[in-house]
């Protein structure tokens, strides 16, 4: 149960930042304006934002005296992917952002002058770095999947509701389970490894 | 006759430099235009305002007789090979797709057309080789068969034949002078003299972002040349 709510919430979180990120990347990446700079570096601080500090703030406005306290989604997988969602959207973006300014200058121009529209040579620049996009999402998936405040502070680490793999390593470990926990760990561990050497495999293509 | 594209008082300039310079420019129906001039003089300034990728500073562009008022539809009536032309991953085919699924084409068509170009650019059979396996004249051609295939009105050529060994060259240019009859309006830029008098219709002449002598000018030079 711990593996399948783990997974269920850092999928959710991750399409979610990966329909918001791609576009914010790729939207930096194209457009020179007063103020990106500034953007930019805003961008940079949150992806090292650290995960406490975000749910934290969540757990502030998710409380009950918080301004969103009547929805009652403190301690609810809700929750979770909420946070975990704030945690990879910056990783996308950034990604997205590095993978659009690396990108060959002349993608946008060919499909302009093949008739293309501005939004549908953006669309075509996408697809030509959809190996570096989908290593932006697999990034951040990484993030989520392994990160252990959000999940405590948002999610509350109830059995068979919101208890992670990372809450539950945690959890066993502080019971004196050590063994338990490291098994959990090694899981988690291979969990990691299958993602990344998914990454790899995109990345010689 | 209308002019394919008339351009009026153009400027355009980057930051706080002036690249270029075009008081008034009318490129007629179904002529090749060599468009000389040094390095840095403005060719391929010129070359993508007219294709629509360079925004003029101030200034018309007039395709057919429209002011360029939805730059999109504007665009599809010219189209651009630059110098060193990118192809889009994946197949022949598919870079040649592109733009004509952009214009709905419907897909017998677009075979069609894609099999007659890629024939006429000598690449016959060309259509499922990969774009990364190409060598540097067959991009080139495959960049020029992708326009073609769009029917543009005006077809830009950047330096068409920098990346062209000399056994090409020939059928390169016959190529490009046969491009009227299947009535494309053709501006290509040279920094070889004998190929801008061998090929070009008219000559246009850049030097430090204006234009020499504008093809009316020479006209009406040879007017009073001949005492007409």
């Amino acid at each position: 149960m711990t593996v399948w709510v783990s997974l269920y919430t850092s999928s959710c979180a991750i399409v979610i930042a990966a329909l918001l990120g791609v576009p914010i990347g790729l939207w930096l990446g194209l457009n020179r304006f007063r103020g990106r700079q500034l953007l930019l570096a805003l961008l940079n601080t949150l992806m090292a934002l650290p995960t406490v500090v975000v749910g934290l703030l969540l757990f502030g406005l998710l409380s009950r005296q918080g301004p969103l306290g009547p929805l009652g989604l403190l301690f609810t997988p809700l929750a979770m992917i909420a946070g975990q969602t704030v945690l990879a959207t910056p990783i996308v973006a950034n990604l997205v952002l590095a993978a659009v300014t690396g990108a060959d200058q002349r993608i946008i121009n060919t499909a302009l002058t093949l008739g293309a529209s501005r939004f549908q040579a953006a669309v075509q620049l996408l697809r030509e770095i959809r190996f570096g996009v989908m290593a932006a999402v697999i990034a951040g998936f990484g993030r989520v999947i392994a990160e252990v405040g959000v999940a405590m502070m948002l999610g509350g680490n109830i059995r068979n509701s919101t208890r992670t793999m990372t809450t539950a390593i945690a959890l066993e470990t502080s019971k004196g389970e050590f063994a338990f926990g490291l098994a959990l760990g090694m899981l988690l561990l291979s969990v990691a490894l299958l993602v990344n050497l998914f990454l790899n495999v995109l990345q010689q293509r | 006759m209308q002019p394919v594209v008339s351009l009026n008082n153009i400027l355009v300039t980057r930051g706080d430099s002036f690249k270029l310079s075009v008081g008034r420019l009318a490129l007629q129906p179904g002529l090749i235009y060599a468009l000389t001039g040094a390095n840095g003089s403005g060719k391929s300034t010129l070359l993508r305002v007219m294709a629509l990728l360079t925004p003029a500073f101030e200034g018309t562009i007039e395709f057919s007789g429209n002011k360029t008022n939805n730059p999109a539809q504007q665009r599809q009536k010219v189209t651009l090979v630059e110098q060193s032309p990118y192809l889009f991953k994946g197949k022949v085919i598919d870079n040649l797709n592109y733009g004509l699924k952009l214009r709905g084409i419907d897909s017998n068509e677009r075979s069609r057309r894609i099999k007659t170009t890629l024939a006429n650019v000598g690449l016959e059979g060309f259509e499922q080789r990969q774009a990364k396996e190409l060598s540097g004249g067959e991009i080139q051609r495959v960049a020029l068969a992708r326009a073609l295939a769009l029917k543009p009105e005006l077809l830009l050529l950047d330096e068409p034949t920098a990346n062209i060994d000399s056994s090409s060259l020939q059928g390169y240019e016959s190529l490009l002078r046969d491009l009227p009859k299947y009535g494309v309006t053709v501006v290509f830029s040279t920094h070889d003299p004998s190929q801008s008098q061998r090929l070009g219709d008219q000559v246009l002449r850049l030097e430090n972002g204006r234009l020499l002598s504008s093809p009316q000018q020479r006209l009406d030079e040879r007017r009073n040349l001949y005492g007409t």
